[in-house]
C-alpha cells in the first residue's frame, strides 16, 4: 500500500498541507454526521459515558502524540543525515579535486575531467532521479572511470607517492559517502509505521465520534484536531524521503562545488 | 382455511441476486480502488495530464566509459549529452524530451552487444555509439533485427553499408587515401617508405589493405607493417622496427591508450618528427590531451575536423561546449561528426513527424544538410554516409593543431574504393548493396 506512493511527492507542498488537512476534516465531518449516531447511542446507554471517554481519549492521546511525535523526529533526523552524507561527499570530492591538481600533467587535467563530469551528472542528472524515488546508476560508471585513471598513474618521486598515497585514500573516503548518499534515497519509513500511524488516527477519531454534543461542536471541535492531525501527517510524509519533497536535500554542495571547479 | 405457509427467501445463488452485505462490500472495495487510482490525477495538478514519463522518449549512447578506449570515447558521450540538452531545452523532439541512457560498454565488443541489447528493450529509438568497428560489427545485427538505427560518428575503414546504420565519420576515400596522396606529393615530402602500424583489429587492418593498394598503385610498397593488441602499451618493439626498416614516415592507425606508450617509445629513440613524422587516423585533440607535447609536436594527423578551424561556427561551437563542460575542454574529429549526426537525426526525425527507425530512414531518402563547425555536412542517401571534408593537421605545443592542407570541398562518401573492392557498391534508394568478389584483407595486394 505504501510502496507506489510516489505521485504524492508530485504536489506542490501547500497543495499537499492542504489536501492531508482536508482528508482528515473531511474523514472526520463525514463520520460525525454518518456514525457518530451510532456511536452515541453507547455513550447514552452507560451513565458518565462521555466523561468515560473523555478519560480514554487523554491517555490516548498521550501515546498517540508521543508516537507521532518520535515519529516526525526520525523522519527529521533521516532527512539531516543524508544531508550531512551528501555535504561530506561534497567535502571529499573537492579534497579529491585538490589533490589530482597536483598531480603532473597530463595525468592531472584528465583526473580533473573526470571529476567535474562526475559533478556535472550527480547535479544534472542524479538529483531529479533522487527526487523521483530512484537510485541513480551512471554515477557510478564515472566514478569507476575516474579510479581506472587514477590508478594509471605511476608515481616516480616520494612526493608523488606520497600524493598519490593520499589521492587514493581521499577516493575511498569519497566512494564511501557516495554509497551512503545512494542507499538514503529509498529509506523511509517503514510500512509497519505507517500502518499504526493510521490506525491510531482512526481510533483518536473514533473516540472523538462517541462525544455526545451538538452535531456543529463536533465540526468545530473535532475538526481542530483532526486538522492537526492532518498537519503532523503531511509533515512526516514531507519528511519520509530524504530527497523527495519540500523538505529534502538540495543538490547546493555540489553546485558550489561545480561552480569552483569551473573557475579554475 | 388452511393456513399458507410463510414464504421462503430463495438463495441468492438461485435467483441470481447478490445480498446486500456482498454488495456493499463490493461497492465499499470499488470505491476505495477507484480513490486510489484517481487520486494521483485528481490531487496532482487536478488534471487528467499525460505523466511527464510519457512525453519522453529514450535515446541510447553507447561508449566505452572505461577501459582503453574511454579516453577517446567519453567525450563523444559528452558531445551527445550537450546536443540533447539544447535540444530539451528548446522544447525537445515532436515535443518530446529525450531521455538518455548512457550505459557503459568497458571497452568491449561482448559488452557493446549486452548494453546495446539492453538500451533497444528499453525502448531506445535510436542509439549513438561504438568506437572501434570491431564493437560496430557486432552489435550490427542486434539493430538491424529490431530496425533501429544506429549512429555511428567515428571514421573507420568502410567496406560495410548496413541499412540501419547511419555513418558519421569519414571513409578511407575521404581520410586514408587523400592522406596517401598527400604524403607521397610535394606537399608532404613525397614520402616513399612508409612503415603501416595499427592497432590489431579490422579498422587499422582493412584501412591499410587500401593503403597499400593505393602504394601499389604508384609502384610503392609499405617498408613495414605490424600489429600491436588494442591493450598494448610498450612499443619499444615496435619502434625498434620502424628505425629498423628505415622508415620516412609512419601511419598510424594505433587507438586508445596505446597512443601513449607509442609517443613514449617515439621520444625515448629520439625518432625526429621532421625525419620520420607519424601521421596519424585516430589521434585528436581529445587523445593528445593525455599526451606529452613534447613527444608528439611537428607529427601530423589526418581528419575532417580540427578545433583549430577559424570560424565563426566553430568558435561558437567549442564557446558553448566549454561554458558547459569547463574552459579546458577540447573538441575533436569524432565530436564534430557525433554533434552533426545528432543534428541530422533530429532533422529526419522532425521531417517524418515519427521517432520509428523506418520512417526516419525513409525522410533520409531525399538527403539532408546540416551546417556543423566544421563546414556543411550532407547525408548521402545512397550510402548512408556522410560528406566529409580532409584536413591534415601539424601537432603543435599547446597540443593543438596548425591546419597544412585541406581538401577544397567536402568529398562525397565511398565506402567501397574501387581500388580496393572492385564491383562493391552500394545505394540504399535503388537495389542496396552490390556485391563483387570476395576481397581477403589480409592477402597478397
Amino acid at each position: 500500500m505504501f510502496e507506489d506512493l510516489s505521485w504524492i511527492y508530485q504536489i506542490p507542498p501547500r497543495r499537499l498541507a492542504l489536501l492531508s488537512i482536508v482528508v482528515f476534516v473531511g474523514f472526520y465531518w463525514a463520520g460525525a454526521i454518518l456514525l457518530r449516531p451510532f456511536f452515541r447511542l453507547f455513550v447514552r446507554s452507560t451513565p458518565g459515558g462521555n466523561d468515560i471517554v473523555g478519560y480514554i481519549l487523554s491517555c490516548f492521546c498521550v501515546f498517540y502524540g508521543l508516537l507521532l511525535g518520535l515519529i516526525a523526529v526520525t523522519a527529521y533526523q533521516n532527512v539531516a543525515e543524508a544531508s550531512a552524507n551528501v555535504t561530506r561527499e561534497a567535502a571529499a570530492l573537492s579534497a579529491l579535486y585538490e589533490d589530482v591538481s597536483r598531480y603532473p600533467e597530463p595525468f592531472g587535467r584528465n583526473l580533473r575531467w573526470l571529476l567535474r563530469d562526475y559533478t556535472r551528472y550527480v547535479i544534472k542528472y542524479a538529483w531529479p532521479l533522487q527526487r523521483e524515488g530512484i537510485i541513480p546508476q551512471e554515477g557510478t560508471i564515472r566514478a569507476e572511470a575516474f579510479h581506472d585513471r587514477l590508478l594509471d598513474f605511476q608515481p616516480t618521486t616520494p612526493a608523488e607517492q606520497i600524493l598519490h598515497a593520499e589521492a587514493l585514500r581521499q577516493l575511498n573516503h569519497f566512494l564511501e559517502c557516495r554509497r551512503m548518499r545512494l542507499f538514503s534515497v529509498k529509506s523511509g519509513l517503514p510500512p509497519a509505521m505507517w500502518y499504526v500511524m493510521i490506525l491510531g488516527a482512526v481510533l483518536n477519531i473514533t473516540l472523538c465520534w462517541m462525544f455526545d454534543m451538538r452535531l456543529l461542536a463536533h465540526f468545530v471541535l473535532g475538526g481542530i484536531i483532526a486538522a492537526y492531525m492532518g498537519t503532523m501527517m503531511y509533515l512526516i510524509i514531507d519528511m519520509n524521503q530524504p530527497f523527495r519533497g519540500d523538505v529534502s536535500v538540495t543538490s547546493e554542495p555540489f553546485e558550489l562545488l561545480y561552480q569552483r571547479m569551473n573557475e579554475d | 382455511m388452511a393456513s399458507h405457509p410463510a414464504p421462503r427467501r430463495t438463495p441468492a445463488a438461485v435467483t441470481g441476486r447478490i445480498p446486500r452485505r456482498t454488495a456493499l462490500g463490493r461497492g465499499a472495495a470499488a470505491t476505495l480502488a477507484a480513490a486510489r487510482a484517481l487520486a494521483p490525477t485528481l490531487f496532482v495538478g487536478c488534471s487528467l495530464g499525460i505523466p511527464e514519463r510519457a512525453r519522453t522518449v529514450p535515446v541510447g549512447l553507447l561508449h566505452s566509459q572505461t577501459g582503453p578506449l574511454a579516453t577517446s570515447a567519453t567525450p563523444l558521450r559528452d558531445i551527445e549529452l550537450h546536443a540533447f540538452e539544447l535540444c530539451n531545452a528548446a522544447g525537445g523532439i515532436l515535443g518530446r524530451t529525450v531521455h538518455l541512457s548512457a550505459p557503459d560498454p568497458r571497452s568491449r565488443a561482448d559488452l557493446h552487444v549486452a548494453r546495446a541489447r539492453r538500451l533497444l528493450d528499453a525502448g531506445a529509438v535510436a542509439v549513438f555509439g561504438c568506437w572501434t568497428s570491431q564493437s560496430r560489427k557486432a552489435v550490427l545485427p542486434v539493430f538491424e533485427e529490431r530496425r533501429t538505427p544506429l549512429l555511428y560518428p567515428v571514421q573507420y575503414e568502410g567496406n560495410e553499408s548496413s541499412p540501419w546504420v547511419i555513418y558519421g565519420g569519414s571513409v578511407p576515400n575521404q581520410q586514408v587515401l587523400p592522406a596517401i596522396d598527400w604524403l607521397t606529393g610535394p606537399e608532404g615530402g613525397e614520402r616513399k617508405k612508409i612503415f603501416l602500424l595499427g592497432s590489431d583489429y579490422v579498422f587499422p587492418r582493412t584501412a591499410n589493405f587500401i593503403v597499400k593498394k593505393a602504394l601499389a598503385a604508384r609502384d610503392l610498397a609499405p617498408v613495414g607493417e605490424l600489429y600491436l593488441p588494442l591493450e598494448q602499451r610498450d612499443f619499444k618493439a615496435a619502434v625498434a622496427r620502424i628505425v629498423a626498416a628505415g622508415a620516412d614516415c609512419v601511419l598510424n592507425t594505433v587507438n586508445g591508450d596505446g597512443n601513449i606508450g607509442l609517443f613514449a617509445a617515439l621520444a625515448a629513440a629520439r625518432v625526429d618528427s621532421e625525419r620520420v613524422p607519424v601521421v596519424s587516423t585516430s589521434i585528436g585533440e581529445t587523445e593528445l590531451q593525455t599526451l606529452l607535447p613534447e613527444q608528439v609536436r611537428g607529427h601530423f594527423a589526418v581528419a575532417s575536423y580540427f578545433q583549430s578551424i577559424d570560424s565563426e561556427a566553430n568558435r561558437g561551437w567549442i564557446g558553448g561546449f566549454r561554458r558547459e563542460f569547463g574552459h579546458d575542454r577540447v573538441t575533436g574529429d569524432a565530436m564534430e561528426a557525433d554533434w552533426c549526426l545528432v543534428h541530422l537525426w533530429k532533422a529526419a526525425v522532425e521531417k517524418a513527424g515519427s521517432f520509428a527507425g523506418d520512417d526516419v530512414r525513409e525522410a533520409l531518402r531525399d538527403g539532408i544538410e546540416f551546417a556543423g563547425p566544421g563546414g556543411t555536412v550532407r547525408f548521402d542517401p545512397k550510402t548512408q554516409h556522410c560528406t566529409r571534408s580532409f584536413r591534415v593537421g601539424r601537432i603543435r605545443s599547446d597540443r593543438q593543431f596548425d591546419i597544412v592542407h585541406a581538401s577544397p570541398a567536402p568529398i562525397e562518401p565511398d565506402p567501397y574504393p574501387q581500388i580496393a573492392f572492385p564491383g562493391w557498391k552500394c545505394d540504399w534508394t535503388a537495389d542496396g548493396l552490390t556485391r563483387g568478389a570476395e576481397v581477403p584483407i589480409d592477402g597478397d595486394v
